[in-house]
């Protein structure tokens, strides 16, 4: 089963602060699509991978996380190389490659927590202009770090449960199952966030809003 | 001890009729919920933190209107989801029982303060830093009550809190529910913990069918499905 995507450790990118990290990853993603070149592509790609390597996590864990997304990496790639030509399909490559690594490389390092801090100080500035309600999103990310792997576990299960009625892979008949259940987790979700106080006016609260419903 | 009263209420979803017309007064320390599955048990629990809202009547807990005050009443109800797995929302155990506190704003020194206080209370603050998905069952539904009981409420709802737990985690489950100092509710199809209350409360197609002390309400039940 595909474990949670942070692996705790006190390396050097561990100890970057999580905005640093989301900015850092921010630029990079602008940078990689400012140059068709597949030179710096590729050697932004071989960084990405050096810095993935840099964040201790097992390799086999690393690639458990990675092989789902290689496989449209490998789609993408192989859609270029019939329909374009060799040197667009690598550089295509390169700037998928370096930049799910550079993603990698801070959802690995990053606590959900400081994710989550980071990204609602970061939205504050939009918050406060009624742009975006930065504890949403922030929130949105958190809970998209928690359930990717429990959807991967989902997946899983409903596979061996098709595979033990002699059902052959096919993916509609994974689809439906997966779909519907994630939903109805979705839904205990809400409430679970609903009863912990997500959205209830904090301590210290003016009296005008604790009393907004 | 939480006082809990309904006046007629009802819950319709649709033309259906979840709860129909339900009066009761609750001031147990421990209220066990017995039915079978789809008699309206989980919506009834529901309820008391304002997860589901009274279509009619009115429902009172802690002298709190839920429909009026529900932030207000989450402060003091927490609840404990039959599935950890959904209540569970950060990662990192830590960082997950200071979800609802950083919910309430409170300063991170505090956060990790009551944090620490709350794990150890459970005997689980090993699993401080542990990644919740390789916690075993019984250790998730622990982090899921401390989860629950780290904002210090004065009721705790629980819904089949043993319901997917093995013998020993399931004994570990009723241990700590018995020793808690916060009042609970509890919705279960586990007879043994609703022995373990001072009062049952058994839904029968959405209304009460029976009201009083465990052993008679068990004896009603089990007669009922047999």
């Amino acid at each position: 089963m595909i474990g949670s995507l942070y692996h705790p450790g006190d390396t050097p990118l561990h100890r970057i602060p999580a905005a640093a990290k989301l900015g850092f990853l921010f630029a990079a993603g602008l940078a990689l699509f400012l140059t068709d070149s597949p030179a710096p592509l590729a050697a932004a790609a071989a960084a990405a991978a050096l810095l993935l390597a840099a964040t201790g996590a097992p390799a086999r864990s690393l690639w458990r996380q990675l092989r789902a997304v290689a496989l449209i990496i490998a789609l993408v790639f192989a859609a270029n190389l019939a329909f374009a030509d060799a040197g667009t399909a690598f550089a295509v490559l390169c700037r998928l490659s370096a930049l799910v690594m550079a993603a990698m490389t801070v959802t690995v390092t990053t606590r959900t927590s400081d994710m989550l801090e980071a990204v609602e100080r970061g939205l504050s500035p939009l918050g406060r202009m009624g742009l975006a309600n930065p504890a949403k999103v922030g929130l949105a990310v958190a809970l998209t770090l928690r359930f990717v792997p429990e959807i991967f576990g989902h997946y899983r299960e409903i596979r061996d449960a098709q595979a033990a009625r002699g059902i052959a892979a096919s993916p509609l008949a994974i689809l439906v199952p997966l779909v519907v259940r994630n939903l109805k987790a979705a839904e205990d979700i809400a409430a679970a966030i609903d009863a912990r106080g997500f959205g209830a006016p904090r301590d210290g609260a003016s009296p005008k809003e604790r009393h907004r419903p | 001890m939480t006082d809990i009263v309904l006046d007629n209420v009802s819950v319709k979803r649709g033309a259906s009729i979840v709860l129909d017309s339900l009066t009761l007064a609750l001031s147990e320390r421990r209220v066990a919920v017995l039915g079978a599955n789809g008699s309206g048990k989980t919506t009834f629990v529901k309820l008391l933190n304002g997860l589901v809202l009274p279509t009619a009547g009115r429902l009172m807990v802690a002298g709190l209107d839920v429909a009026r005050d529900v932030h207000a009443v989450r402060r003091r109800v927490s609840f404990v989801f039959q599935n950890p797995d959904n209540q569970i929302v950060f990662p990192i155990v830590r960082e997950d029982l200071a979800f609802g506190l950083r919910n309430r704003g409170m300063a991170k020194d505090e956060i990790a303060d009551r944090t620490a206080t709350v794990l150890a209370r459970l005997g689980i603050a090993h699993l401080a830093d542990r990644q919740v998905h390789g916690l075993s069952g019984g250790e998730k539904q622990l982090v899921a009550l401390a989860a629950a009981m780290v904002t210090g409420p004065s009721l705790i709802v629980f819904d089949e809190p043993t319901t997917h737990l093995d013998l020993r985690n399931r004994n570990r489950i009723r241990a700590v529910i018995g020793e808690m100092a916060e009042d609970a509710v509890i919705v279960t199809h586990d007879l043994e913990l609703a022995r373990d209350c001072e009062r049952a409360v058994v839904i029968a197609d959405g209304r009460i069918g029976f009201d009083g002390c465990p052993a008679a309400a068990i004896d009603w039940y089990v007669g009922r499905c047999s």
